[in-house]
């Protein structure tokens, strides 16, 4: 393969300078002089309950207050999977903190006096607090087989509904929804996602040891430093432009134009630099509320930005999880059957979250090959915050469970951990657990490299105290982009006069450097240096159609678009260069911004003599080159509705694996993560630093999911909505991290062969953690996080179980 | 609202008297945060943060003389607090982040009387006195007679605490303060201990003061315990002796932070710490 002049070099980021200087605009940050209006949100204090009337009299007569709007003034329902929810709440509230009126005020003093002087008449309802209760009330769940030992789940901590039976969304059998989510009307379940492949009865039959635990994972939040915001403006002419903190800014106009019938070009989108996104501004957040208030405002600016509170409640959360997994194996170590019964807790509207428990469905095997697998994930309505997409979409939540049922079943045959997983990895040809082969699985390589890195199986070192014991756990992953299988990209690339680049793509920076990283790949395909290559940030009436910035998908989609494009366009210089320097184009190459042939390098043009067309005695040719291109992933299928199985579900599988190595203060329980070793094959590195950098940053946010991170309901109210009881790790608790980026499995239809990176970073963090505890100190524990009062409560038990 | 900055105390008197509904901000990270999320919008803000007669240290008779508006993280800084009042200096640190510690004060921790508050535990073990003034003159109380309850204290209407004053231990003492919190830095204590032990000749504990954080309405003393280690080596098992009597002593509650039962469990395991003193290693402060 030719040496890349651009590629694999550690770049600086095109953002870094207006970052680190403070320079950078994000959308509360811009200006809009006197027109300026500022909104504020009336939400529900009930989780459940029925809107008998809303008065808004009073508060419309607040000096300064120029609009409110509540759930009359937008009926339509709209939802990314599933259309289940509308703008402001219409009939009923469903969870704390759910929108009921906006008001738009020439301060936000006016617009707080005037939401607070809204009246909202309501009927309280019994409401859903756990996944399990949820889906068992009104005979939501039909089992095939009602086992005996069906009673699993009492007593579980986390099962807090007290009186089963509330039904959350009546009309769950007319909402619209994507044709591979099954939602079970009449029940809370959302979406029934099966998966039967072999025959799970002689699986287990043929199994020497079964394990059976459960795991529970409470609601988290992605915490962005930037809380959401969006400016909405409509012009006389109805023209509706936002400005907006969002991952998906065409998703956000199409969800827009359907809940109020606007064409698309109607709805323009402009998304400056973003602080942070991880899922929580996937999708529609905060946009659509800002828009019914500016419509009737026609000339002003109409903003909203979230408190931090308001970013807890009522924008998405991780969904929750009670996950009952039983595996089994042979005395060889071979997994031969897996069961999985799948709870998720979606919240009050599941319209993106339907489609995390589909993924977490059909990865429920691990990135292991199991003959013989069921599994039942049902997507469960609850009276709890919105769940969405949050960094690793269902992996982190079911590698939980998965990566303890590994250590556990390893330590039963008295294999090696490490051993073990090696043995059972996904392979080449593998065929995964929706029945289809695995194409660039790599998780064995992950494997040994972290085994060298880390020292595999040599003593651990002695504690720091006599109090403290160390401990070491690995745990492994692997994560496919989650998204429709015609999930799209496309790209434009300018030449400008003086041979500099524009690429405008609606993929959003937020954070991962995205802007840098397709740069790269423009640059390098072109033949111009990177500093010469500029990537716009979207606006959706001048860069072209992204599907969502999410799935760890941009590296690979937009970077094909990207590359499609710069091929596009250098196709077009090197058509006049041909003709100029009468050479065959064939024969030609751009280096450094010049276009010469090899054998003759003397010969020579820059591409700035021809990127807008060259002048001959004869006359012009070309003219300014503009490269088109767009990718749509090819070949992926869907599954069977009834067993899950198919050929190919995903575009291509990340592969990972993490080594932690802990301290457990045996007085406190608090746990010290000292160091993760961590690897990834990811098939091309577009830039080594950055691709680092998200694999430290993947890893502090998983140890924070790990050991501090827990959303507390209290029969759906937040209890810690903000930063003082709601613990993300700070520096000090940054770990050493010792980071190995493979590149053993180019992905064939990858720009240079790029996999995604940035979710499968934290999602075998937190298991890792718990294995290393186990090791350490000999206490498993099943419900995360992994919070120092649990450990030394779990310490207590053992001690006196053992005296 | 307005807002006072008033540069002497001269000045501040009149001011108070004439906004008798002010609030006094000494740093502003805990009064800012509650007005937030209250809604509470006083007519007025006094700020102490240029008043010089309340930011100044000095050595008075045997003591440490600190002013109310002297911050955290000049306490942190101080190389008198360190090494003469450890456990002072050591919660100093301990205290938020640095852009807290630039803002919070050691008399507005005083008067925000949190249960949690960093800086409390030490003052309670080096048996510190809190200087009151008001417009009618001054007067000085033991800082278990300054906090009455969690967030209310003893100051009169019309009153602020001008100094701090806390007693230099006499050489050889030991002391240090120990905190567990929800992680490692910007955390609000969930269970901290301060001690300050006066060792004998023979290396057993003479004089023991402690004092325990966030496990009781206020700071919370346990004579009892006291008594019961002062004469003894602190080897493990006297010390789990002790522990088992703060355990029970303690007067903890249940809240998102943490269940009353861990916060018992935290106030006798801290105890332990103590262990390596027989040694006369100091662990550090975790």
């Amino acid at each position: 393969m030719a040496e890349h002049r651009v590629l694999g070099k550690s770049v600086l980021r095109q953002d870094a300078v207006d970052k680190v200087t403070g320079a950078a605009l994000f959308v509360d940050d811009i200006q809009f002089g006197p027109t300026l209006l500022h909104a504020k949100i009336l939400r529900s204090p009930h989780p459940h309950a029925r809107i008998i009337s809303i008065d808004t009299a009073e508060a419309a007569k607040v000096p300064g207050v120029k609009a409110i709007v509540t759930g009359r003034d937008c009926r339509h329902y709209i939802g990314l999977y599933l259309a289940d929810r509308t703008v402001y709440a219409s009939d009923k509230v469903r969870f704390v903190g759910e929108p009921v009126a906006g008001v738009a005020a020439d301060s936000i003093e006016a617009a707080n006096a005037a939401v607070k002087l809204i009246k909202v008449a309501y009927e309280p309802l019994p409401g859903v607090f756990d996944p399990v209760s949820g889906a068992r009330g009104r005979e939501g769940l039909v089992h095939e087989t009602p086992a005996a030992g069906d009673l699993w789940w009492q007593g579980l901590s986390c099962i807090k509904t007290k009186s089963p039976g509330a039904l959350l969304h009546e009309n769950l059998g007319e909402y619209q929804c994507a044709p591979f989510i099954h939602p079970v009307p009449g029940t809370n379940i959302s979406n029934h996602f099966k998966l039967r492949k072999g025959d799970i009865d002689r699986g287990f039959a043929a199994a020497d040891v079964i394990v059976e635990n459960v795991y529970t994972l409470p609601h988290i939040q992605h915490s962005q430093i930037e809380p959401h915001s969006a400016v909405a403006h409509v012009d006389r002419a109805g023209k509706v432009t936002l400005w907006a903190s969002s991952q998906s800014p065409n998703a956000v106009r199409k969800l827009i134009a359907t809940a109020f019938e606007l064409p698309m070009n109607k709805i323009r989108v402009i998304t400056p630099y973003v602080g942070g996104g991880f899922g929580g501004k996937a999708g529609v957040t905060c946009e659509a509320l800002v828009v019914p208030l500016a419509m009737r405002l026609p000339g002003y600016h109409v903003k909203l930005t979230l408190t931090r509170e308001e970013v807890f409640q009522a924008t998405f959360v991780r969904q929750g999880l009670v996950a009952r997994l039983k595996t089994g194996a042979d005395k060889t170590g071979r997994l031969v059957a897996m069961e999985a019964e799948l709870f998720w807790d979606g919240g009050a509207y599941t319209e993106y979250g339907v489609n995390i428990t589909r993924s977490g469905g059909y990865c429920s095997s691990g990135p292991y090959e199991i003959p013989n697998i069921k599994t039942d994930s049902y997507c469960v309505y609850t009276n709890h915050p919105v769940g969405g997409p949050m960094r690793g979409f269902g992996m982190p939540e079911i590698h939980w469970g998965i990566e303890q049922q590994m250590d556990i079943i390893a330590e039963k045959l008295g294999l090696d951990p490490l051993a073990f997983r090696r043995m059972n990895a996904l392979r080449e040809g593998s065929l995964g657990a929706f029945g289809g082969p695995m194409e660039g699985a790599t998780l064995a390589d992950t494997i040994d490299a972290v085994a060298a890195k880390c020292g595999w199986g040599a003593p651990v070192p002695p504690a720091s105290a006599p109090h403290k014991v160390r401990g070491r756990g690995m745990a492994c992953m692997y994560k496919a982009p989650s998204m429709p299988p015609n999930a799209q990209s496309s790209a434009i690339l300018k030449l400008n006069e003086d041979g500099t680049v524009h690429v405008l793509t609606t993929a959003m920076e937020i954070g991962q450097g995205s802007l840098t990283a397709l740069a790269q790949i423009a640059a390098e395909e072109l033949g111009v240096a990177v500093d010469k290559v500029v990537v716009t940030l979207p606006d959706t009436d001048y860069t072209p159609y992204e599907w969502q910035t999410v799935a760890s998908r941009i590296s690979y989609s937009a970077g094909n678009a990207v590359l499609a494009a710069a091929r596009d366009a250098k196709a077009q210089l090197l058509a006049v260069a041909a003709q100029v320097l009468a050479i065959p184009a064939a024969e030609l190459v751009i280096e450094d911004g010049q276009v010469f042939p090899p054998a003759n390098p003397a010969r020579r043009l820059a591409v700035s003599d021809i990127a807008m067309g060259y002048l001959l005695p004869e006359g012009a040719i070309g003219g300014p080159v503009i490269g088109r291109g767009s990718f749509i992933p090819a070949g992926i299928t869907g599954l069977d509705k009834d067993t899950g199985q198919g050929d190919k579900p995903a575009a291509f599988w990340t592969y990972g694996t993490q080594v932690a190595d802990i301290e457990v203060d045996t007085r406190t329980g608090e746990i010290t993560v000292l160091k993760v070793t961590a690897a990834y094959e990811v098939g091309k590195v577009i830039n080594p630093a950055m691709c680092k950098g998200q694999v430290q940053g993947g890893i502090v946010q998983g140890l924070g999911s790990a050991l501090y991170e827990h959303l507390v309901l209290a029969e759906g109210k937040p209890l810690n909505s903000d930063f003082v009881d709601y613990k993300i790790p700070a520096a000090t608790d940054t770990p050493e991290m010792d980071i190995i980026l493979l590149e053993t499995s180019p992905q064939a239809d990858g720009p240079f062969g790029v996999k995604g990176i940035a979710e499968p970073t934290m999602v075998p963090t937190a298991p890792a953690i718990a294995n290393a505890v186990y090791n350490a100190v000999g206490v498993r524990i099943t419900d995360l996080p992994l919070s120092a009062e649990k450990v030394l409560a779990a310490l207590k038990k053992k001690q006196a179980r053992e005296s | 609202m307005e807002v006072f900055f008033p540069r002497t105390l001269a000045e501040l008197w009149p001011l108070k008297a004439a906004n008798p509904e002010s609030a006094v901000m000494a740093g502003g990270t805990d009064l800012l945060v509650r007005l937030r999320k209250t809604g509470e919008r006083p007519p007025a803000i006094i700020a102490l943060e240029r008043l010089a007669e309340l930011r100044r240290m000095s050595i008075e008779g045997g003591g440490l003389r600190i002013g109310a508006a002297v911050t955290i993280g000049e306490l942190a800084a101080s190389e008198i607090v360190r090494d003469a009042l450890p456990a002072l200096w050591q919660a100093a640190a301990a205290l938020g982040s640095p852009p807290v510690r630039h803002g919070a004060t050691v008399g507005g921790n005083m008067c925000t009387a949190s249960p949690a508050g960093d800086t409390l535990p030490p003052l309670y073990v080096y048996g510190a006195a809190v200087a009151v003034a008001g417009a009618a003159g001054c007067r000085r109380l033991p800082i278990g007679d300054f906090i009455l309850g969690p967030g209310r204290t003893s100051l009169a209407p019309g009153e602020i605490v001008t100094d701090i004053i806390v007693p230099l231990p006499t050489g050889g003492a030991f002391s240090a303060y120990y905190k567990v919190g929800k992680r490692r830095a910007m955390a609000i204590a969930v269970a901290s201990l301060a001690v300050c032990i006066v060792r004998t000749a023979d290396g057993a504990a003479g004089k023991v003061r402690l004092a325990w954080g966030s496990v009781g309405p206020t700071v919370i003393s346990l004579p009892a315990v006291e008594a019961f280690l002062a004469g003894k080596r602190l080897a493990p098992d006297v010390l789990r002796q002790a522990g088992a009597m703060a355990a029970a002593a303690v007067l903890p509650i249940d809240d998102v932070r943490a269940s009353a039962g861990y916060r018992r469990s935290l106030a006798g395991n801290l105890l332990l710490k103590l262990a390596a003193l027989g040694d006369d290693e100091q662990e550090d402060g975790r």
